[in-house]
């Protein structure tokens, strides 16, 4: 070990501290900075992943659409399913309805859907009832939608078409279709829970008067993240369809998760910065108080760049010690995020706002391990500058200067 | 005749002052043999430690030059022998406070390029030579004025200098306790071969070296 390393963490650790001062407090200092920065980093992503995952489960990997409803829908789908990209194909119709429950009423995004379907999304939302009762007489409601009617599982409701009021034109009677609200679904979509009705796609074209056609195909791709080149490549042959990756589906909303994400880095990288600048401003004190031991050991005949060598890798270890255990840190409040959650709202009030308003059971998180690497490099470099502004001041002074102030 | 193994000419040095340049040192030369001694008396303030400074390459005067024999090298500029041309002793020690005596001698031997276990080795050589071998793993904190004085003086021979330059060693100890500094930095340098310059205040530790000057205005003259 060279001796300029040695003695570095001699004055870091000095023998028989058991807690040394500035080592302790430097460190922790840089931890906290680390661990604030990387904790909101991973709940940021776990957020973002959630959102994707909700995003993609609700609209599918890719959207196929058309100008008007698709003819010869079972064909295409078949057609799609076969190619190698595509994982499965599910077609939809969909369409707005008045959904009316006695003197209670609401404007339902009614969704024909194949309940056969094993990778139909909904089955994951399901918050009360039974997914698998889905059939000609029964519906499937958004939470909200549910709450507004009034209605619980096992009650009806009617489900007035536009199609009804063509009925009704012609001098028909037009009367609504009834269905038994068999499972309330909750996908943390105000949009889809305010408004989603699902039923089956044979009686939506029965409802609607749709024949054999379709609204859309929802994909499930084999590589979602791949969904937007997916889309280009699948839609080659069909001009008179449109594909839309789910990356597009929600393209302003997935924008602003980012966008927060950077912010957020951006304010927790300015508290690591100011860690960073506490430790320079220490060194600093130190290599002042130190100041007749530069000129010793240049009297010793220690060179420039070893005394350099000797603050800046009091900084550089401070930096690296400190990442260390703000990785620590961040894995550990992580892991015991949901009790300290818990905790704050039992102290604070307010409820649980990740279930009530993201309708998350948990808080989400992903680790990202760029994240980690920007942050340790980040890091190491601001506490490297902070030891390394002083050591330069030290190496630079005459030894007669530095014994004389000391 | 014995090797000059430290030569200064014309050694001038001012510092600066609100009333203008204050001279310290005018036109000081000497030529130091090895294995003599040497002592330097003045007032505080004469600029002894000044002219131990230019000597030993820790600053560099205004004008003159000092030259140090450094082992393979002949004589040289003192900048470039420190540490193995020439060993401090300083008043108030300067030891590392986190290092042990042991690593606090090897330290200087490290600094020069010795591998740490042949710095070892004779660090503990002649930490045991000057009467502390029982002391090796004790920190300067935990061990007197006259055993941190004697680390030091271990320090400055580990890596056999041409020229000891000791700076008012005795002047943070008792009576006793510096005399036996003296008898310690006078019996070790003349063993191991080398020159000592001693700047003292103490006209007793002057008249025990072989040559003796006095400093005064700037000026430094036989004694």
């Amino acid at each position: 070990m060279p001796w300029f390393l040695h003695l570095a963490l001699r004055q870091l650790f000095p023998p028989g501290k058991r807690f040394p001062a500035f080592a302790t407090v430097s460190i922790l200092g840089v931890g906290l900075g680390v661990a604030s920065l990387l904790i909101v980093q991973t709940v940021m992503n776990g957020f973002g992943e959630e959102h994707r995952l909700r995003i993609r489960e609700s609209f599918g990997d890719c959207q196929v659409t058309g100008a008007a409803p698709i003819e010869r829908a079972e064909a295409l789908a078949k057609q799609l399913a076969a190619s190698p990209e595509v994982a499965s194909a599910s077609l939809y119709a969909e369409g707005p309805a008045l959904a009316r429950n006695g003197d209670f009423s609401g404007i339902a995004q009614v969704r024909g859907i194949d309940p056969s379907d094993p990778t139909q999304p909904a089955r994951k939302y399901v918050y009360g009832g039974s997914f698998d009762e889905l059939d000609d007489g029964r519906i499937i409601l958004g939470a909200g939608l549910a709450r507004a009617l009034r209605v619980r599982i096992g009650d009806r409701i009617e489900i007035w078409s536009p199609a009804m009021a063509e009925r009704a034109e012609k001098g028909k009677a037009p009367l609504p279709a009834e269905f038994e609200v068999c499972a309330v679904i909750v996908t943390g979509f105000t949009e889809v829970d305010n408004a989603a009705a699902l039923i089956p796609l044979r009686r939506f074209r029965e409802i609607w008067n749709l024949g054999p056609r379709a609204h859309g195909l929802t994909l499930r791709l084999k590589q979602p993240a791949l969904a937007e080149a997916a889309a280009g490549r699948l839609a080659v042959g069909h001009p008179e369809l449109r594909f839309r990756p789910w990356q597009d589906i929600k393209r302003d909303f997935l924008a602003a998760i980012r966008f927060e994400k950077t912010m957020l880095f951006f304010l927790m990288f300015i508290i690591t910065l100011v860690a960073s600048f506490s430790i320079g401003s220490t060194l600093f004190s130190a290599v002042i108080r130190r100041s007749r031991e530069v000129g010793v050991l240049a009297s010793l005949g220690a060179a420039r760049w070893q005394v350099v060598a000797l603050f800046g890798l009091q900084g550089l270890l401070i930096g690296a010690l400190g990442t260390l255990l703000g990785f620590v840190l961040t894995w550990t409040i992580l892991a015991f995020r949901d009790g300290i959650l818990g905790t704050i709202n039992r102290l604070f009030g307010g409820g649980d706002m990740v279930a009530n308003i993201y309708q998350f059971s948990k808080v989400p998180l992903h680790y990202d391990a760029t994240d980690f690497v920007i942050a340790a490099a980040f890091t190491l470099l601001t506490t490297a500058i902070a030891g390394l502004v002083p050591a330069l001041w030290a190496a630079g002074r005459k030894p007669s200067e530095a014994m004389r102030d000391a | 005749m014995p090797d000059v193994v430290l030569q200064a000419r014309g050694l001038a040095k001012a510092f600066a002052s609100p009333a203008g340049p204050l001279p310290v040192l005018t036109d000081v030369s000497l030529e130091i043999f090895a294995g003599e001694s040497v002592s330097i008396r003045g007032s505080s303030g004469s600029g002894k430690t000044t002219l131990l400074q230019q000597l030993g390459g820790l600053d560099q005067p205004d004008s003159g030059e000092v030259r140090i024999l450094a082992p393979g090298a002949g004589l040289v500029a003192p900048r470039s022998s420190l540490g193995h041309g020439v060993g401090f002793v300083f008043q108030n020690y300067q030891l590392m406070p986190e290092l042990n005596a042991l690593e606090n001698v090897a330290l200087a031997a490290r600094i020069a390029g010795v591998p740490s276990v042949s710095a070892t080795a004779a660090a503990r050589s002649l930490l045991t030579q000057v009467g502390l071998g029982a002391r090796l793993e004790h920190l300067p904190s935990k061990l007197s004025g006259g055993e941190c004085q004697r680390v030091a003086i271990a320090r400055a021979l580990v890596n056999r200098p041409s020229v000891i330059l000791a700076d008012e060693p005795t002047g943070n100890l008792d009576e006793r306790t510096g005399a036996e500094i003296m008898d310690l930095l006078l019996g070790v340098v003349a063993e191991r071969g080398a020159a000592l310059i001693l700047v003292t205040h103490s006209r007793e530790f002057a008249e025990r070296a072989n040559r003796r000057f006095v400093l005064s205005g700037g000026v430094l003259t036989p004694a």
